[in-house]
């Protein structure tokens, strides 16, 4: 009797896997896959649910590292992927000679002063002492950030891993200490001020909206770089389907939800699909 | 990606200065430091000449609290005091603090394994003559283990030459901090082998330096 009860539910079982399969195979023209790195909080069940109500299915597929998203994207075996910002996949393209572009702007996590003593930037005394982190990417978007805040200015071929040895003037004769990122918020009592990066200053416990006495303007073009995209094959880039999908992720319910899952730290870049690719094409001089 | 060699070479010359500044100090610093520990480990040993159990369990106790701890981790966690006394946590000299204090507690068991080794026959002597302890650890104990201390403090030396580079994260600078930031971080070979061939050299400079002061000082 038992035996029976197994099969019975055997049976059953493969009738309903193939049910679903045939399912999904039914609609798989407009199934899109998109590579992802990590999909803890709301925001992606939002962008599923929504682009359901267009008709699109929309499969998630999730990496564990920074790497493998753009080579399955480029072999075909997902159709977009969002983990990464332009200047992230202007490297890696550069670097694995792969054909893709941003089609759409995400989400940027702005990078912030932080100060215990100053509560506005321009009161940072003569002399006072700096902190940045010293990892070459973030770095460099720190001094940046220092030179859009008036108080350094950088050589023009800076780039995106330029070091304070690119520092064409510095009025205030800064002491620019770089440092490991995650001391960056640790020698707070000992410096005028420190440039933390987004993730570190909420591991730190900081409000990365409210806290920082300086913040990186998403609208600014020296920050463009640092906005995360979603990236396809550049023969999909006029890909219709994925166009709704970049417009979906700018759906106020989308950033409401990334506004909730990140405390206010990241918000949703509105930037044209031009804009982004230009962005894109002046890393990749 | 890659440094310029042409406008990098200073770099190099600054952070190896750096690198022999936090060497040196924190030797200088840590020896005078971890030779009293040690000195003080040795005549408070059971049936030694300044037996005391609790100084030596203390003592014991917290080398062995201490040496333990990662050094990177130590460098964050001792920071609250750094700031205290050193005033800042970034910097050279913010550096050599935690360092020294790393430092003293290795001397220190170097000090008391080599006063360990003394012929006691020789300490007997001395008390028989009728020496004071002060005495007998300024005029036996301390020339008869300096040879093998300065071995000893050389091995150290070579240590503080690697501790120097976890320094460098905090703001210290140093060799090691430009072998990370521009050698691994950057994937430039060229600044690795750079800072890894200075640093070999600076281990072989005062390895030479060590053997040449210990054969001068050995009672042999």
């Amino acid at each position: 009797m038992k035996k029976l009860q197994v099969l019975l539910l055997a049976v059953l079982s493969v009738l309903v896997l193939a049910a679903c399969s045939g399912n999904a195979a039914g609609k798989d023209g407009k199934t899109v896959k998109v590579g992802v790195t990590g999909t803890d909080g709301q925001v992606w069940d939002i962008v599923v649910k929504l682009a359901k109500e267009e008709g699109i299915d929309v499969e998630l597929v999730e990496f564990q590292d920074y790497t493998l998203p753009n080579q399955a994207l480029a072999n075909g075996e997902i159709d977009l992927n969002s983990f990464q910002h332009i200047a992230f996949l202007s490297e890696f393209t550069k670097q694995g000679g792969l054909d893709l572009v941003p089609i759409g702007a995400t989400v940027i996590a702005p990078m912030g002063v932080y100060s215990e003593k100053y509560e506005n930037i321009a009161d940072i005394p003569d002399g006072s002492k700096i902190a940045i982190p010293d990892d070459p990417s973030n770095q460099a978007r720190a001094l940046r950030l220092l030179e859009t805040a008036g108080l350094i200015e950088l050589a023009d071929d800076f780039g995106l891993f330029g070091d304070p040895s690119k520092i064409t003037s510095n009025p205030k004769n800064l002491d620019i200490y770089a440092i490991v990122a995650q001391q960056t918020p640790r020698v707070l009592p000992d410096v005028a001020a420190s440039v933390i990066n987004n993730g570190v200053a909420g591991q730190a416990g900081f409000d990365t909206a409210n806290d920082p006495i300086y913040l990186e303007d998403a609208n600014d073009e020296s920050v463009r770089p640092y906005i995360n995209v979603f990236a396809a094959r550049a023969e999909d880039a006029a890909n219709e389907t994925y166009l709704k999908l970049v417009e979906i992720y700018h759906h106020k319910d989308v950033i409401a939800a990334v506004k909730e899952d990140t405390n206010g730290g990241s918000l949703v870049v509105d930037l044209t699909q031009d804009e982004i690719l230009q962005a894109y094409k002046e890393l990749g001089e | 990606m890659q440094v310029d060699w042409q406008t990098f070479w200073p770099r190099i010359v600054e952070a190896t200065g750096e690198t022999i500044f936090m060497v040196i100090a924190t030797l200088i610093l840590g020896s005078i430091l971890g030779i009293s520990i040690g000195l003080l480990l040795f005549v408070t040993r059971k049936g030694n000449i300044l037996e005391n159990q609790l100084v030596s369990m203390l003592l014991n106790l917290l080398i062995n609290f201490i040496r333990p701890i990662p050094f990177i981790i130590f460098l964050v966690a001792i920071s609250p005091l750094t700031r205290a006394l050193i005033g800042t946590t970034i910097g050279t000299w913010a550096a050599v603090f935690p360092m020294t204090i790393a430092a003293s507690f290795g001397i220190a068991r170097v000090v008391e394994n080599n006063l360990i080794s003394i012929d006691p026959g020789v300490i007997e002597a001395a008390k028989a003559m009728g020496a004071s302890p002060f005495q007998i650890i300024f005029t036996v104990l301390i020339p008869e283990a300096l040879g093998p201390l300065i071995l000893g403090l050389t091995f150290i030396t070579v240590s503080l030459i690697d501790f120097s580079a976890m320094a460098g994260t905090v703001g210290g600078g140093g060799l090691g901090h430009v072998a990370m930031t521009y050698g691994y971080q950057r994937f430039d070979g060229s600044v690795m082998i750079v800072t890894v061939v200075l640093l070999i050299l600076l281990v072989q400079l005062a390895q030479w330096l060590g053997n040449t002061l210990s054969r001068k000082f050995l009672r042999r």
